[in-house]
């Protein structure tokens, strides 16, 4: 064979011919490739409203990628904090540009979530077989606002500050072990390095890789059952 | 074919297995159209209008970055992200309950979350009103969710302007 097709696209290239099957040859790319992307079809029924599941995900990848980027000059000290925040946004070229967008990004991020629910509440797609996807959904609405949480702490300015006295203050109310959960999440009595230490553990590795254990989950479902059909 | 279990006999779920010339037919009859390029190109074209809106506002209204954290000064108005607005104002509802006793506006805010949470994971094991799924057909569903919407943005402009 001298010639290679991917979907619409023939390749007859003898060089690129060649290298693909080689590596065709000891990974077996094309099934995959032809399963996933060039031989796989989408319904017509698809609206705007169905985007909104795929744009959550993208800024999910837009918030992994700039959290890097931020994550460069950022310093997770009660001292330094602050200072590296404003550092990032009038030095660093370009920094106010990434921290705007993982700022925005937040809240664009919460918002296209939920029309994605109502969507999915409104066309009855959590119904059977779908149950258990709904539920894997609101576990990442629920891991979407922690990281929120945990992230809004990290500049270190009064308002974070203050929000997560009160907000580490909340579940101190749950009976029996609501104290103990207030001083796992403080890393002590008071605010202070140990708490911004664990948020920012919490924010930039924990629940990140939560979050896309469950996007995994959630996206492996749907390729397993389809997208459901028109209403 | 996979075995007919419960699974493969929702027809919704034999796309993927479909023989090549059914995915075709099915192109031809307006059903269904390409993943690649067609699907695809769409999909870039979304996360590049997402990005240049992204681009626009945080250029428009750059994030702002407050004053240093003070542990020994108390702002006046510690207000949350929009976000937490609601839950916010469930907390201050919680306060007006103090007649039940010392312990109820603690325990009746984070139990007024934790019941919202729970409902909302519930709610595919709540709602009993078979597989039909047009809106139309629903009343019951509708309106609890067009209330639970409802709520959310009252709680929220509460918290907004309380």
């Amino acid at each position: 064979m001298s010639s290679l097709r991917f979907g619409p696209v023939e390749i007859k290239n003898r060089l690129a011919v060649k290298a693909f099957k080689a590596i065709d040859d000891r990974f077996g790319v094309k099934e995959i490739l032809d399963d996933e992307v060039f031989e796989k079809i989408a319904p017509s029924h698809l609206n705007f409203w169905s985007c909104f599941g795929g744009i959550s995900f993208f800024l999910f990848i837009s918030q992994v990628v700039t959290g890097m980027l931020l994550m460069i000059y950022y310093q997770p000290s009660v001292s330094q904090a602050h200072s590296s925040v404003a550092m990032i946004m009038n030095e660093v070229p370009f920094g106010w540009l990434i921290r705007g967008i993982h700022v925005w990004g937040s809240s664009l991020m919460l918002i296209t979530i939920g029309v994605h629910m109502a969507k999915i509440y409104i066309s009855g797609i959590y119904k059977a077989p779908r149950e258990l996807n709904w539920v894997i959904g609101v576990c990442l609405f629920l891991m979407t606002l922690n990281l929120s949480f945990t992230g809004y702490l990290l500049p270190w300015t009064q308002l974070s500050y203050w929000a997560t006295v009160v907000g580490t203050e909340t579940p101190s109310a749950i009976p029996v072990v609501g104290e103990y959960i207030r001083f796992v999440l403080r890393g002590g009595e008071e605010i202070g390095q140990m708490t911004l230490t664990r948020f920012f553990a919490i924010h930039v590795i924990i629940l990140p890789f939560v979050t896309a254990g469950l996007i995994t989950l959630h996206l492996m479902q749907i390729r397993r059952q389809g997208i459901s059909g028109p209403l | 074919m996979a075995s007919p279990t419960e699974y493969t006999k929702n027809k919704e779920c034999e796309v993927k297995a479909l023989p090549m010339k059914d995915k075709e037919r099915l192109i031809r009859e307006g059903k269904a159209y390409w993943f690649f390029p067609d699907h695809v190109a769409e999909q870039i074209i979304i996360c590049g209008l997402i990005l240049m809106i992204l681009i626009t506002i945080t250029t428009l209204f750059p994030a702002h970055l407050g004053e240093k954290a003070d542990p020994f000064n108390t702002p006046g108005h510690i207000k949350p992200e929009w976000y937490f607005l609601a839950a916010y104002y469930s907390l201050r509802l919680a306060e007006h309950f103090e007649f039940l006793g010392a312990w109820a506006p603690k325990i009746l805010g984070i139990v007024m979350q934790g019941v919202a949470i729970a409902l909302l994971l519930m709610v595919p094991f709540l709602d009993r009103a078979g597989r039909e799924r047009r809106p139309s057909r629903r009343p019951i569903a509708m309106g609890i969710g067009l209330a639970a919407v409802t709520v959310f943005i009252v709680f929220t402009l509460l918290g907004y302007y309380i």
